[in-house]
C-alpha cells in the first residue's frame, strides 16, 4: 500500500510538471513538482522512504526532462532526500515554518548538486542567477506547503494515526 | 547488519545508491548518447501519465475555447461592424500583402521540398529550465526518427535528436548549454558556432574579430556541423561585445520561441534536403 502511495505520488508530481510545461512553459523555470514526494517523505515519513521517493522521482525527471546524463536527478534527490530525511528525523519540521525552507532549500539543493555534477562530468553550465534562483525556491517552498496542506486536509486523520516518524 | 543503527544502515543505502547512480551517469556520458534499459523502462512505464497530460489538456483546452466563444460572441459583433467600416482602408494594404503573398508561397514550395523527408512531431514535454533545454516528441524509430537528426520549426532551427524509443525521441534545443549547431551569418557570411548559454539566450563563438557582424545580423545554420542542412534561420545577432582575444564575443537571440513549440518536424533525409536546398532553382533557405 505504500509503494502505490509512493507511485501515485511521484506520478501525480509527473502529471503536474508535464501540465506545467505544456500550458505554462514559462513557470516550469521555478517549478519542480518532482521534489515534492522528496520533501512529504522526508517531513512526514522516514529518511529511507525520502531516499527511495528521491531516487524513482529523479529516475523518472530524467527520463523525461534531462537531456544530458540519466541519473543526475535520481543522484541529487536521493542526496537530498537522505539529507531532508535526516534533518526530519532529529527536529520537527512538519509545520509552515518547516515546510517552506525544506521545500526551498531542496530546490536549491538540487539545482546546486545538478550543476556540481554536470561540471564533475565536464558538461558545460548555465549561469546561476541568484534572484531567479531566491525566487523559485520561495516558490516551491510555497508549494511544498501548499500540496502538505492538501494531503493533510484528504488524509489528516489516517496520517496522524499512521505517519509516525521513523528513522 | 543487524547490529548497526537506522542511521547507519540508511547512511550505508545512501552509498550504495549514489554509487549505482554515478555508474549509471558514466555509462551515459561514456556512451554519448546511448540509452540505457533503465531509461527506456522508466519512459514506457510512465508514458501513459503524460498521454494523460495531454488527453486532460485537449479538454480543458477546448472546454475553455468554447466558453470563450460564447462571450466574445456578441462583442464580435460590434467589432464586426467596425471592421466593415475600416475595410477601404484595407485596399491600400493590398501591396504589402502582396509581398506577403510571396513570401508564402516560397513557405509553401520549402514545405513541398522537405515533406516527404520529413516526419511531422507533436511536442509531449519539454524542460526549458535549469540547466536543461529539451523536448519529448511523440515520434520514435517506428516513424524513421533516429539519434543525430536534426529537428526544425516553421520559425527554423530546433535541436538535435538524441535518443530514439519506439514511439518517443528526446531532442536536445540548439539553445541547451550542451547543443549547439554551426553558424553562418547570412549578410557577411562570417562562419562560427552557436552555442545555448544555459539562460535560454545563445552565443555565436568562434568568429575572427576581424569579421563584420552588427547587431541585427540574420544567422543560419551553415551546414558544416553535419547535422542540419544549410539555410535554416538560428536567431538574430542582439549584441556585439568587445573582441575577447581573437574571437568576437556575439549574443543571439532564437528565431524559434521554444517556449511555445507545438509542432515540429524531424529532417529523416537531411542530406537529400540539404543537396535540395543547395539547388539554385529551389527556394530561399527557410
Amino acid at each position: 500500500m505504500t509503494l502505490l502511495w509512493a507511485v501515485l505520488a511521484i506520478g501525480g508530481s509527473l502529471l503536474f510538471q508535464a501540465g506545467v510545461g505544456q500550458w505554462i512553459p514559462g513557470a516550469q523555470r521555478s517549478v519542480d513538482a518532482l521534489l515534492w514526494p522528496v520533501a512529504y517523505y522526508a517531513l512526514a515519513r522516514s529518511q529511507r522512504s525520502a531516499m527511495f521517493a528521491g531516487c524513482a522521482a529523479g529516475l523518472v525527471q530524467d527520463a523525461w526532462f534531462e537531456a544530458g546524463a540519466f541519473g543526475i536527478h535520481g543522484f541529487s534527490k536521493t542526496l537530498l532526500g537522505w539529507a531532508l530525511g535526516g534533518l526530519g528525523g532529529r527536529f520537527d519540521l512538519n509545520h509552515f515554518p518547516g515546510q517552506l525552507v525544506g521545500g526551498a532549500l531542496l530546490f536549491v539543493g538540487d539545482r546546486f548538486v545538478e550543476m556540481g555534477l554536470m561540471l564533475l562530468l565536464d558538461l558545460d553550465v548555465g549561469p546561476l542567477r541568484p534572484t531567479a534562483l531566491t525566487v523559485a525556491a520561495v516558490i516551491n517552498g510555497l508549494l511544498v506547503t501548499a500540496v502538505f496542506a492538501v494531503l493533510q486536509r484528504i488524509f489528516g486523520r489516517q496520517s496522524q494515526r499512521s505517519g509516525r516518524r521513523k528513522t | 547488519m543487524a547490529g548497526l543503527s537506522d542511521t547507519r544502515k540508511n547512511a550505508l543505502l545512501l552509498v550504495a545508491m549514489l554509487f549505482a547512480q554515478l555508474l549509471l551517469i558514466s555509462g551515459r556520458v561514456k556512451g554519448a548518447g546511448g540509452s540505457t534499459l533503465l531509461e527506456t523502462g522508466v519512459l514506457r512505464a510512465t508514458s501513459p501519465v503524460l498521454e494523460a497530460t495531454r488527453t486532460v489538456g485537449g479538454g480543458v483546452s477546448g472546454v475553455a475555447a468554447r466558453l470563450h466563444e460564447i462571450r466574445t460572441a456578441r462583442t464580435e459583433n460590434v467589432l464586426l461592424r467596425r471592421e466593415l467600416e475600416s475595410l477601404r482602408g484595407e485596399l491600400g494594404r493590398f501591396r504589402e500583402a502582396a509581398l506577403e503573398n510571396e513570401r508564402l508561397r516560397r513557405l509553401l514550395e520549402m514545405k513541398k521540398e522537405l515533406a516527404p523527408r520529413s516526419v511531422g512531431a507533436t511536442v509531449v514535454a519539454a524542460n526549458l529550465s535549469g540547466q536543461t533545454r529539451m523536448i519529448v516528441i511523440d515520434r520514435g524509430t517506428d516513424d524513421g526518427v533516429r539519434p543525430d537528426l536534426p529537428v526544425v520549426a516553421w520559425g527554423g532551427a530546433v535541436g538535435r535528436v538524441i535518443y530514439a524509443d519506439s514511439h518517443l525521441a528526446k531532442v536536445r534545443l540548439i539553445s541547451d548549454p550542451n547543443g549547439g549547431a554551426a553558424g553562418l551569418v547570412q549578410r557577411s557570411r562570417a562562419q562560427g558556432m552557436v552555442l545555448g548559454r544555459g539562460d535560454g539566450a545563445m552565443a555565436l563563438a568562434y568568429v575572427p574579430s576581424y569579421e563584420d557582424v552588427v547587431p541585427g545580423d540574420r544567422v543560419v545554420t551553415s551546414g558544416k556541423d553535419g547535422v542540419f542542412p544549410r539555410g535554416f534561420t538560428i536567431g538574430q545577432v542582439v549584441a556585439v561585445g568587445p573582441d575577447t582575444g581573437v574571437s568576437k564575443t556575439i549574443s543571439v537571440a532564437p528565431e524559434v520561441n521554444f517556449a511555445a513549440l507545438e509542432e515540429v518536424l524531424v529532417l529523416v533525409d537531411p542530406r537529400a534536403i540539404a543537396k535540395a536546398l543547395s539547388d539554385p532553382s529551389a527556394p530561399e533557405g527557410p
